[in-house]
């Protein structure tokens, strides 16, 4: 062990993942971020062992006299809504469909994104004008319009919201996954990769695609704020999730017309959504310095 | 016998906006197993195309390979399917690449990357191939190979990327080992270690090399041919001996009179051949080097002047070298330097 360079006194760690997750550690925002996220998904795992029975049902309406728009106590945290119901229980589980339609829409988004992101850097010419005016014509529409266009035809329901934000977000993938790729392939490994015999679906999947990776990884964390959002905005027009399913969008929705009289109502999905939409913006943000190499300490 | 690789007017033309570039017109040579050939020239010669149209590289659509043939053990390359070029890439035909820094991949542990190509032909396992890279290691020089084959390359320094380069073309021990200009982006002082290296690999493994390379003292002492190339033409082409003790070119002498030595003491006054190399997409009429040459006649300017042998093994592709006046003209100027500006 003696000829070490000096760049490994500092790094004890030996992998790429390892350098960006010790990178991503020294970001007090990145990890606040990410401790949030942890923090939201743990709650909304484990909301259906002590929310409902602590607090009550998110869906049960309670008609008795006072238990409607009640201010936040310690029996009802963040109050209860004008039928009754909880809405801190509302909020955790809002929180299910919040995180479900993020992580689904941009799934969805990812696994067209990343194909003809793929097929249009690598191959160029014909495949990549048809992919690249195609989404120049999903750009060309202005986001929320076609979304609510979408979920017209589609019907509004809680699965259609994802697919119609999945299907809206791939050309932003795309678009970043191939001038990532346009990037790489002219890296000299990517010739030295051909030099060694390799074929061309090695050298994509195997050469270039885990070194143009790192963009999309960044912009799709973000883009889980972004669904998460669009969702609220979607379910907050009626176009979204149905009632009486929780959703923190429906909440506001719900309660603008009592935004004064019960403050909470409008408070805590409020609050809800900006933090989670934060903290993913922050995550995207904190990944794409400690993924970029060039920032190697 | 027939030569291991042997290349016959050669020709590769790329098709750019302003016109066509003949970066590569007309090129032959012959490789036999064992040897080193030199390819020299300046930057913009054609030296890294040729290589790169040998391994059949050349970036399509825009560039292509328009005319000649490249036997490999009397196979035309440039006549396979891809599939048979492609096994024998890495296999039977590996190259180095110029910058250590940029060809190795940097998501991937060295070990890996240089048993990538015994995974590809050998149908090594993983492991089998990562212990071979671990040798391989070894072989290169590298201290403590078991524990550097698990680093990056960022791990490495660019001595150590350019040896690990050497052991990934090395893997499956092939008949040719290109290098493109390996050492150029290298301090001098790890530059003599890896050229060094490189010989005792062939000794080791009995491999060609092709040596490209814009820098003439490097391949003083290890090439036994060396092709002068200019413009993307072969300028002189034979043996190392005959290249530079006895070269016909006034390109090749304008080459050797610009390298620094410290034999002869002259202030340390350098002699650069004065001019640009020409654009390749208007290469001058005539001679391509003409418009620099000292010794330029009105023929030079209208005749393209065709590969001359001067002896068995040696071609000089300018219109004088055959004549023996005009080289003993030139030895009576060039014993006058001031001479050679007005000749």
């Amino acid at each position: 062990m003696t000829l070490r360079d000096p760049g490994n006194v500092t790094a004890p760690s030996r992998t790429l993942w390892g350098d960006a997750w010790r990178r991503l550690r020294k970001n007090k925002f990145a990890i606040a971020g990410l401790v949030w996220i942890v923090f939201i998904v743990a709650m909304t795992l484990s909301a259906d062992l002590w929310v409902p029975a602590t607090f009550g049902d998110p869906l049960a309406i309670n008609t008795a006299p006072g238990a409607s728009l009640a201010p936040p106590s310690l029996e009802h945290p963040f109050g209860t809504d004008k039928l009754g119901r909880d809405v801190f229980s509302r909020v955790v589980y809002g929180a299910r469909v919040s995180l479900t339609v993020g992580v689904l829409a941009v799934s969805i988004s990812l696994a067209i994104g990343l194909l003809l992101g793929s097929l249009s850097g690598y191959y160029g010419k014909f495949i990549d004008t048809i992919v690249m005016r195609s989404a120049d014509v999903f750009f060309a529409f202005p986001y929320i319009l076609f979304a609510i266009a979408l979920i017209a035809v589609l019907g509004p329901s809680y699965r259609n919201v994802f697919i119609a934000i999945g299907i809206l977000g791939w050309p932003s993938i795309a678009r970043v996954f191939r001038s990532s790729i346009l990037s790489v392939k002219e890296n000299e490994y990517v010739d030295a990769a051909r030099a060694m015999g390799a074929s061309d679906l090695r050298i994509m999947v195997r050469h270039i695609m885990p070194n143009a990776i790192a963009p999309i990884i960044v912009y799709g964390t973000m883009s889980v704020g972004g669904a998460i959002i669009t969702e609220a905005a979607l379910s907050f027009l009626g176009m979204g999730v149905q009632p009486p399913t929780p959703s923190w969008g429906l909440m506001l929705s719900d309660a603008k017309s009592l935004m004064f009289a019960a403050p909470w109502l409008t408070i805590w999905p409020g609050f809800a959504i900006l933090t989670t939409v934060l903290s993913f913006v922050l995550m995207g943000d904190g990944l794409r310095d400690a993924l970029d190499v060039k920032m190697k300490d | 016998m027939s030569a291991l690789l042997e290349v016959n007017g050669l020709a590769t033309h790329f098709t750019t906006r302003d016109g066509v570039v003949k970066a590569v017109d007309g090129v032959s040579f012959r490789l036999d197993a064992g040897k080193t050939l030199a390819v020299v020239g300046e930057s913009g010669s054609g030296k890294s195309v040729t290589a790169l149209s040998i391994m059949r590289l050349v970036a399509k659509p825009r560039g292509n390979i328009v005319a000649g043939e490249v036997l490999f053990k009397g196979d035309d390359l440039l006549k396979m399917d891809d599939a048979r070029v492609r096994d024998l890439r890495g296999d039977r035909i590996a190259m180095i690449f110029q910058d250590p820094m940029t060809s190795l991949n940097p998501v991937f542990r060295v070990g890996r990357q240089i048993g990538e190509s015994l995974m590809l032909h050998k149908g090594m396992s993983r492991k089998e191939a990562f212990e071979r890279a671990i040798e391989l290691l070894d072989m290169v020089g590298i201290p403590n190979p078991r524990d550097r084959a698990r680093d990056y390359p960022h791990q490495f320094s660019g001595g150590m990327r350019q040896r690990a380069m050497i052991a990934m073309a090395l893997a499956c021990d092939p008949d040719i080992l290109i290098a493109d200009e390996p050492t150029t982006a290298l301090d001098v002082t790890i530059q003599a270690q890896i050229l060094e290296l490189m010989m005792e690999m062939q000794a080791r493994t009995g491999a060609a090399i092709i040596m490209i390379t814009h820098d003439l003292g490097v391949v003083a002492d290890l090439a036994d041919d060396v092709m002068v190339m200019y413009a993307g033409k072969q300028v002189e082409y034979g043996p190392s001996d005959a290249i530079f003790y006895d070269p016909f070119h006034p390109y090749t002498w304008g080459l050797l009179d610009s390298l620094p030595r410290h034999d002869v003491d002259e202030k340390g006054v350098l002699h650069p051949i004065t001019g640009q190399p020409p654009s390749l997409i208007n290469v001058p009429p005539g001679c391509a080097f003409h418009p620099r040459c000292p010794f330029a006649q009105e023929v030079c300017e209208t005749d393209v002047p065709p590969a001359l042998a001067v002896t068995d093994a040696h071609v000089s592709a300018c219109h004088f070298s055959t004549d023996p006046e005009f080289r003993r003209g030139v030895a009576v100027a060039c014993a006058v330097p001031e001479g050679v500006e007005s000749a």
